[in-house]
């Protein structure tokens, strides 16, 4: 049985989606009162590969909203209250996802193993970032050449490129796709030239000089709401690959010849029957989701129960190709371009 | 496109109030430890109390089980024991008529259920309700308390699972016919562990228990115990929410 951990992308949201649900006493509760709600498995899906494999899943909310970022011990309790509910659900692997991986990863929460009479087995949970890592490799390898970018000869630059999932698409990037060169964007300066010694190569730099020089932008950093985004110095064609979380890129970048995909997405080849992925603002939610949330359903498919993506810089090509064999065995496709690129289409 | 993404606060926003603090314990010797200290403790050895006297009682309704309800009794004695023991340790005199007042409301809605015979409503308020607030309260308390404290609450909280369990496997066996009275009981007695949590909060928070911890943990036991009685997630999130709000 796999396991996906989400939440709503804002407190309004939660209390529609509550409404919708018929918890009717958290859709009139406060924030106050959500921040001492416990977290809800809210759905049970079946899911059926084209190989004919059928699993089982179900969906746990972990009542966190991003208003809750503020308070470190909510947000905590929050993340350590849906993964006990989940191995309590007796769950083989469960994916993190939204904030749920960050803040998993950013307050150490390894620490806590114990809660409450449970001790938490981290082999039964994984970040998803080896998929989502190679979903948006798949995404600038299909798309950039529909823009008419040959990658061969293009600056594809990574913001966010020492984190989990950016070194690993800057490894695959560099190694598999042989992009001609790497733009490496990040706040500190050690982790980038650790980063650039493993790689041999690409070029480190500030993000307002990176963008006018890249063909194609992978964001895979949480973007300050104050970033602003200097659109007539960029590169005509840009793909920009919004990986990050959460996704408000099209929001900055919008102007003509400037191509945003939403990053790290993927959809199924058939309807799910769930209602869960129309709170994370998918465009076709029956069918679309989280790379890192069809992570669990892949390695439930394929009989993994190992936290297969878990701490910091451990994904390797060799994790990536046999995630990416699987999610195209089971049936899952990258997120795409909508239409033909043409240029007077894509302003927003 | 999104709008509401782009007001949606990110971990950037947020990240200077991101230091987690330290395992950083209670002055156990200070005035303001032990003023608090002696109420809460109170209310714990009153809890124990009561729950001794609840069994015995709940044995006149199923004298089948009596002498099962009778041992379970005895632990709670056993842990009223070493209540009064932590509170020695720490030189405190526990504030029993406080302790006595705050389980009035239980108090009288169990003697009530069991004057008329109800069971079911007995069962909810001792083997379900205050045992999952007794194991709310002691997993939180385990890591702030004194040395003494935590190791004695920690033979506890195992004991007090035992207890849940007896309720959640005589109401799991007759819920059909419980389950009407359960969901008036619940209306009628789960305000009052909201108010209870409330009335503590202050005290709790000088031994560093939190009340968001304390109802959310609460509300984790008992979703657990109404999930093993049987209810389905949509009603137990609706009985729960009955803590949370009114």
């Amino acid at each position: 049985m796999f396991g996906l951990i989400g939440h709503s992308t804002s407190f309004e949201d939660a209390r529609q989606l509550a409404r919708r649900l018929g918890y009717d006493e958290y859709a009139e509760g406060d924030l106050d009162m959500w921040c001492s709600a416990p977290p809800q498995l809210l759905e049970r899906v079946q899911v059926t590969s084209p190989t004919g494999k059928v699993i089982e899943g179900a969906y746990i909310d972990s009542v966190f909203v991003p208003e809750m970022l503020s308070r470190f011990k909510t947000a905590r309790r929050k993340v350590l209250n849906a993964m006990e509910l989940a191995q309590k659900n007796g769950i083989d692997i469960t994916a993190l996802g939204g904030f749920t991986s960050i803040i998993f990863e950013n307050f150490n929460l390894l620490k806590e193993q114990h809660i409450r009479n449970t001790t938490l087995e981290w082999e039964r949970f994984t970040t998803g970032n080896t998929h989502t890592a190679w979903v948006i490799c798949r995404q600038v390898e299909t798309n950039a050449p529909l823009l008419g970018i040959d990658l061969h000869k293009a600056s594809v630059a990574v913001v966010g490129a020492t984190g989990d999932i950016g070194s690993a698409v800057c490894r695959w990037l560099s190694q598999r796709t042989g992009v001609a060169e790497l733009l490496l964007v990040a706040r500190q300066q050690q982790p980038l030239l650790d980063l650039q010694s493993e790689l041999g190569g690409g070029r480190i730099l500030p993000l307002e000089e990176a963008l006018p020089q890249a063909d194609v932008v992978v964001w895979v950093a949480s973007l300050p709401q104050t970033l602003t985004i200097d659109v007539a110095n960029l590169r005509k064609p840009c793909l920009m690959i919004d990986g990050g979380y959460p996704k408000n890129l099209d929001s900055k970048a919008a102007a003509e010849g400037v191509h945003v995909l939403k990053g790290g997405i993927v959809e199924f080849g058939s309807d799910i029957g769930w209602q869960m992925m129309e709170v994370a603002d998918m465009a076709r939610p029956q069918r679309q989701m989280f790379a890192c949330f069809a992570e669990a359903m892949l390695l439930d498919f394929e009989g993994i129960h190992t936290n297969f993506s878990w701490g910091r810089n451990n994904i390797d090509l060799e994790k990536m190709e046999l995630i990416g064999a699987a999610s195209l065995r089971h049936g899952f496709q990258a997120l795409g371009l909508e239409a033909a690129p043409a240029p007077s289409l894509a302003t927003a | 496109m999104t709008t509401d993404a782009v007001s949606m606060p990110t971990l950037e926003t947020s990240e200077s109030s991101l230091s987690p603090e330290a395992g950083l314990l209670p002055d156990f010797s200070s005035a303001a430890y032990k003023d608090a200290y002696s109420r809460i403790n109170a209310i714990v050895i009153e809890g124990e109390q009561e729950a001794h006297d609840n069994y015995i009682s709940l044995g006149s309704l199923i004298p089948e089980q009596a002498e099962e309800l009778s041992r379970l009794a005895r632990m709670e004695l056993k842990h009223k024991k070493g209540f009064t023991a932590c509170a020695a340790n720490l030189g405190v005199e526990a504030d029993m008529p406080f302790a006595q007042e705050f389980f009035a409301p239980l108090r009288n809605n169990f003697q009530k259920a069991l004057a008329e015979g109800n069971v079911v409503t007995c069962l909810l308020i001792q083997a379900i309700l205050i045992e999952a607030f007794a194991i709310a309260a002691y997993h939180i308390y385990i890591p702030v308390a004194d040395p003494f404290a935590r190791k004695i609450t920690e033979g506890v909280v195992k004991d007090e699972y035992t207890h849940l369990n007896y309720g959640q496997e005589w109401l799991k066996a007759n819920l059909e016919t419980s389950r009407a009275e359960l969901e008036q009981a619940n209306r009628e007695n789960l305000p009052h562990v909201r108010r209870m949590l409330e009335s503590v909060a202050g005290d709790a928070k000088v031994l560093m228990m939190e009340k968001e911890d304390l109802i959310e943990d609460f509300l984790i036991a008992y979703q657990d115990a109404l999930t093993e009685i049987g209810f389905a997630p949509r009603e137990i999130a609706r009985l729960a929410a009955a803590a949370l709000v009114g």
